[in-house]
């Protein structure tokens, strides 16, 4: 199991350098004076483009840029913005936190609605609920959760007045931009528990169950929903990727804050450095997901640690 | 399954809600175009409380010197002071100083000081800390925004005595007068901003009746009444600071987001308002609406004259000829914009003149083309030269600069005339490359400045390719105009120069300017006093509320 986990880690590591490098190339092959298209906002002066390129270093080489890029990065120093003027890392720690609260409030939407009404839908399957509950996650699927933001801010906020529109911090801040987000993603997570546990229940040993007298109730927790969760653990870890990119549109119709939208801002403005970090910390945390993942898969499937 | 039938009826009843809030409605009515608020007069404020206004972004950073984006002004012009102020009207009124005088064929510039002047953290704002500030911004290592532009040909400045301060310039530099009434120019305290480092980007020591409290990023910047504050602003109507105990300036790009916490209450105030929310919110009690005229340039259409058809005088003026300016201001802006008639905005130069340009005549738009030799028209109506079709491209943005229905609108007047107007739409970053490269038949545009050399940005030989210049026009005569305008120290002979100069552009019909916009703030019923500046900047000092 060790061994498994440190190759698992040390894998990361050209992960890592090859987003980075990625990200790095990606914004410089872009075409268009990254300098002009900075400072396009205002009125400005050629002199003055020319001071702005000396000052980030961009009259340099590109391997020398990407050196300063790699070499602040391990230091935890990932430059300055350029619109902000103030510290990367202090930018993506002001709106970090915010978009990891969405994202695993989200997720906690998603798993407990999706499940519970996955699971729901197999027991009883071929009946007119199931139907329903499917129609109901069709539904889910197609809405954009732009819209349903919207729905959620119009019914709850300017006519229910139950909870506020825009903010961040509270948890009364974070109920509808979490239900907004989950549920969307709960749809899909209701899909495949269904299917899922509906394989899982034909098999041999939830017969063999049955017939030995357990009580339904405990085949299905103890003895289905155990093996039905390892495909589950995949999508959950896809899906917090899903529901991180998915926060960029949340937080704009909440106004909240969040790394969502410190990116959309940073790549309309070419805030180089701004990007390169948040994309970076991006990456590392979906890389970090997985590898989580990987680690419940291990431990719930003996087998796939032997395998590999 | 009760709550569920519940969840279906609330959520029709908020889409039909919504779909009306989209559809038609009918015309707003007209909004002052120019001159002071709309908002009525209010009896008495009341002091205390705590005001949040909605706006759509975030600004990049509050240190005045450093930002090139409105939305910092917005806040800091009540955070500061500069040394003279500009009304409404656009009057120079004194402020730090208290009289000014200009010499030396407009290259010196010598202020005196009102002697009271303390910045929030008590240090002294005197002739060295002006001189500092203004180092401070033409400091090469300092990454100055759009202050930069508004102390261009700075020299040096000195401290002639403790309240006397002189500025020089290399060349006569007459738009210094008006720029340095502008929020870019407030001061920052000289011992704090050393002191802080990069904090002056989050909270800079400034030296008027409100001070910053805290900025919570992609969420609010809140200001409080900084009582140190004795004088009386030149705006106000009443001595000291403000009556608000606090001002909470809350971001919330999304607009349907944005109205709703207006309507809610959870916002009180709100800026860029929907063409389509207007007429609800001016016909109803609950709100009051005010609104000010942008200045500097408006939007505009900048006319490539490097690429053919639109490098044809004629196809230029034919095009001008075939716009219908009044229909974009009744369908799309719907009473937060007027027609426009030159390149400089109504508010900034109005002249009989300039106004006689270009009506909308589409026979002599199409005569112009018979006589530039498009003359055969195709079977899908759009005219043709020697075998090729009267095409231009469009540059248009998807989003950051305003209305794209513009674009579509054109679109449709032009091919009335036998034009085929294709638009290039696209996002920023390449949207400005092809302007730089003078790659379309140009863009549209707008651009905000609080004097008549914003038409440099627009026109100078020397921008092409680098900055506004997207007409790409390289022309001698114009570039000296802008030179006499920037160096004439006379406001009326200076006048008369832009005047000129505006003729000239119109007669070359390097732009088709479109629309004057106008900056509008709704208000509910219980708060009032806001006033704006020169620069089309809210000043909240006389903001208040009733409980």
């Amino acid at each position: 199991m060790y061994a498994y986990l440190a190759r698992r880690l040390l894998s990361t590591v050209p992960v890592l350098l090859a987003v980075s490098l990625l990200v790095f190339s990606m914004l410089h092959l872009v075409p268009g004076d990254p300098v002009k298209l900075m400072l396009s906002e205002f009125q400005t002066s050629p002199e003055q483009i020319e001071r702005l390129r000396a000052q980030l270093h961009f009259d340099e080489p590109l391997p020398n840029q990407f050196g300063r890029f790699l070499f602040g990065a391990l230091q935890g120093d990932l430059g300055i913005s350029i619109r902000t003027r103030r510290p990367v890392s202090a930018e993506i720690m002001d709106n970090l936190p915010s978009t990891l609260q969405l994202t695993l409030a989200g997720l906690l939407v998603a798993g407990v609605t999706g499940t519970t009404l996955g699971i729901l839908a197999a027991v009883r399957h071929r009946t007119w609920a199931d139907a329903a509950l499917m129609l109901i996650a069709l539904l889910g699927v197609s809405m954009p959760s732009f819209w349903l933001g919207l729905l959620f801010i119009f019914l709850f906020s300017l006519n229910l007045r139950w909870f506020p529109a825009t903010g961040g911090g509270e948890l009364r801040h974070l109920v509808l931009p979490a239900l907004t987000l989950g549920l969307g993603a709960s749809a899909i997570l209701a899909r495949l528990t269904r299917s899922s546990m509906l394989e899982v229940m034909r098999q041999e040993y939830i017969t063999t169950a049955r017939a030995k007298g357990v009580r339904e109730f405990l085949v299905i927790a103890r003895h289905a929903l155990k093996n039905a969760l390892i495909p589950m653990v995949t999508v959950f870890g896809l899906q917090f990727g899903q529901l991180m990119a998915g926060a960029v549109v949340i937080e704009t119709v909440f106004s909240r804050p969040g790394i969502g939208r410190l990116i959309v801002d940073a790549i309309l403005t070419k805030d180089f450095p701004l990007v390169q970090g948040i994309v970076l910390v991006v990456a590392t945390s979906y890389v970090m997901v997985n590898l989580m993942v990987d680690m419940i898969y291990a431990y719930l499937d003996p087998r796939i640690r032997y395998n590999t | 399954m009760k709550l569920k039938i519940y969840l279906v009826l609330a959520m029709l009843v908020a889409t039909t809600w919504l779909l009306g809030a989209c559809g038609p409605s009918p015309a707003a009515e007209p909004t002052k175009a120019a001159g002071a608020t709309s908002a009525p007069p209010v009896a008495a404020p009341v002091k205390g409380g705590a005001v949040t206004i909605g706006l759509d972004s975030e600004p990049p950073t509050m240190d005045p010197h450093a930002s090139p984006s409105a939305v910092t002004f917005y806040i800091s012009a009540s955070m500061g002071e500069s040394l003279l102020y500009l009304t409404a009207d656009r009057q120079l009124k004194p402020w730090l100083a208290e009289s000014w005088e200009v010499t030396d064929g407009g290259k010196t510039y010598t202020f005196k000081l009102r002697k009271d002047a303390k910045f929030q953290d008590g240090t002294a704002l005197d002739a060295k800390a002006i001189k500092w500030n203004f180092d401070r911004i033409a400091d090469p290592k300092y990454k100055a925004g759009s202050a930069l532009t508004y102390l261009q040909g700075y020299v040096s400045a000195d401290a002639v005595d403790d309240y006397t301060v002189r500025v020089n310039f290399k060349a006569g530099n007459a738009p210094f007068l008006t720029y340095v009434a502008s929020p870019v120019l407030m001061f920052v305290s000289p011992t704090a901003t050393q002191a802080q480092g990069d904090k002056v980007n989050q909270a800079p020591v400034m030296s008027g009746p409100y001070k910053i409290d805290e900025w919570v990023s992609k969420q609010q910047i809140t200001l409080s009444r900084w009582d140190g504050y004795t004088r009386k602003t030149p705006y106000s109507d009443h001595d000291g600071a403000g009556y608000l105990d606090k001002v909470i300036w809350k971001f919330i790009p999304e607009p349907g987001t944005r109205m709703a916490t207006f309507e809610s209450g959870e916002t009180q105030v709100v800026a860029t308002i929907p063409a389509q929310d207007l007429a609800r919110l001016s016909a109803s009690k609950d709100y009051t609406i005010a609104s000010k005229a942008w200045v500097g340039l408006p939007r505009i259409w900048a006319l490539n004259v490097t690429l053919p058809p639109t490098d044809d005088l004629k196809v230029r003026q034919a095009i001008n000829y075939g716009v219908d300016k009044d229909a974009i201001v009744n369908s799309i802006y719907k009473g937060i914009g007027t027609k426009a008639y030159a390149p400089l905005t109504m508010a900034m130069l109005d002249d009989p003149a300039l106004r006689a340009f270009y009506p909308y005549d589409v026979n002599k738009a199409k005569q112009l083309l018979d006589q530039a030799g498009w003359n055969t028209v195709g079977a899908d109506g759009i005219r043709t030269k020697g075998g090729k079709r009267l095409e231009v491209v469009l540059n248009s943005i998807d989003s950051g600069a305003g209305p794209d229905q513009i674009n579509v609108l054109v679109q449709g007047q032009l091919r009335l005339i036998g034009m085929d107007v294709k638009l290039k739409a696209q996002a920023r970053a390449p949207w400005y490359e092809d302007n730089y490269r003078c790659a379309t038949n140009g863009p549209i545009l707008f651009l905000r400045d609080g004097d008549w050399n914003g038409l440099n940005a627009f026109f100078s030989s020397a921008l092409v390719g680098s900055n506004f210049n997207f007409a790409c026009i390289k022309d001698a005569e114009i570039d000296k105009a802008l030179e006499q305008g920037r160096a004439e120290s006379d406001p009326v002979k200076r006048k008369a120069l832009y005047l000129e100069l505006e003729k000239k552009l119109l007669d070359q019909a390097l732009t088709v300017p479109l629309v004057d916009e106008l900056s509008v703030w709704a208000l509910r019923a219980n708060v009032s006093g806001l006033k704006f500046n020169g620069f089309t900047y809210p000043m909240i000092n006389d903001l208040s509320m009733k409980k």
